[in-house]
């Protein structure tokens, strides 16, 4: 095949890839697989704590993503709807732990690394919040990233963390507190 | 972490009586209705400074660590692969007649939308979206208009690009289907290395 004349799907928007992907083009759900997969990676991980489980539950998402492509009305909007499903994926995990004892909840230790040499300005902020968000409790980092990156309302946390509404309030006013002092001394 | 951590400068206190929990809603909602009691507070505008910086940070911090996710081996995308039921998107079965009575032939919807694809995909600069057939394919001789979404890329003329997408089609879909295609519907929805030619082409054949 002639590179000219036939585009490469990697290059291809979001909407000619999720169309094909939903009229059952593999290779376009593949691309899809490999531009979106890396940043649902990022965001299980960052929901769930930890990478134990992330292969697991980005594969399932793109399995549910598969089957239900073709009730997705814009197929431009693929990416927040993908990130939409693994929202509720993650969650499913944090259900099925609270059936464990979570250990998770104790007090965590942030990790003392020495300042790293800057980089960039940016780059270290993000390396803060990171290390913020670690040494947050479970639950207080849950309900702020489901209420910050995954923009979820707090009756949707309550209802997806099965806590109520005032106790999600109450998590997230502290997981505020907690990283704006954390951001604002690194400043 | 104490759970009532006072923080200095973000208590109502310093927030002219309002909370930090106010202003992050407020925030959210766009910071709208304008709250003048907010916006005329200095410690309020700190506080939702660093709020908005807080914000920023987060989603660059996800953004940034999806790029520096180690490259997954291809394994793990084929496992992905491996594990989606290709029959999902199979559709509805289109009959194809056939000389002996006794016979019942036809064809799944999305060995038809592959057809579709391919035929739009062979002409130069052209990449197929989403394909949709409407009318009733199950019956045969029912009118079916054929939809198809395309990207247009290497500054083609778009009306010419539609045009040999929609002979292209049709000749594909004579040579192997009976579908009685009334109309094939070319919507160009992007256009890539040339100026955005966003529009819905119109026909024209050349």
């Amino acid at each position: 095949m002639d590179a000219r004349s036939v585009p490469s799907l990697v290059d291809a928007d979001d909407r000619t890839l999720a169309g094909r992907a939903a009229d059952g083009d593999v290779r376009a759900f593949e691309a899809l697989v490999r531009r979106y997969g890396p940043l649902m990676r990022a965001y299980a991980t960052r929901v769930l704590g930890s990478n134990d489980e992330t292969d697991d539950v980005v594969q399932e998402s793109f399995i549910t993503a598969w089957q239900q492509l073709s009730t997705l009305s814009d197929p431009g909007v693929v990416k927040s709807w993908l990130m939409r499903i693994v929202s509720r994926k993650s969650i499913d995990r944090i259900r099925a732990r609270k059936l464990h004892v979570d250990i998770d909840d104790h007090e965590q230790e942030a990790p003392t690394e020495a300042t790293p040499p800057r980089v960039a300005e940016a780059r270290s902020r993000e390396q803060a919040l990171s290390r913020a968000l670690e040494a947050m409790p479970a639950e207080q980092r849950q309900c702020w990233i489901l209420k910050e990156i995954a923009e979820y309302s707090y009756d949707d946390i309550a209802r997806e963390l099965d806590l109520p509404t005032s106790t999600v309030r109450g998590l997230l006013a502290r997981a505020r507190k907690n990283l704006i002092r954390e951001m604002e001394a690194w400043r | 972490m104490t759970d009532d951590l006072e923080l200095e400068g973000f208590e109502p206190a310093d927030l002219d009586g309002h909370t930090i929990e106010q202003l992050s809603d407020y925030l959210a909602a766009g910071r709208q209705p304008f709250d003048p009691s907010i916006e005329s507070s200095p410690g309020c505008q700190i506080a939702l400074a660093a709020m908005v910086r807080l914000r920023s940070v987060s989603l660059s911090l996800l953004e940034s660590e999806a790029v520096d996710e180690p490259a997954r081996d291809d394994s793990w995308v084929a496992g992905i692969l491996n594990s989606i039921g290709l029959e999902a998107q199979a559709g509805r079965s289109i009959p194809i007649q056939h000389p002996s009575g006794r016979a019942s032939l036809s064809l799944t919807e999305g060995a038809v939308r592959g057809l579709v694809r391919a035929a739009g995909d062979s002409v130069t600069g052209v990449l197929i979206g989403r394909c949709t057939l409407q009318g009733d394919v199950t019956v045969p001789g029912s009118p079916i208009t054929v939809l198809v979404d395309a990207s247009v890329f290497w500054g083609e003329p778009i009306p010419t690009a539609a045009a040999k997408v929609r002979e292209a089609i049709y000749a594909e879909l004579l040579r192997h289907t009976e579908l009685n295609i009334v109309a094939i519907d070319v919507t160009v929805h992007d256009v890539h290395l040339s100026r955005s030619l966003g529009e819905p082409s119109t026909e024209e054949i050349e």
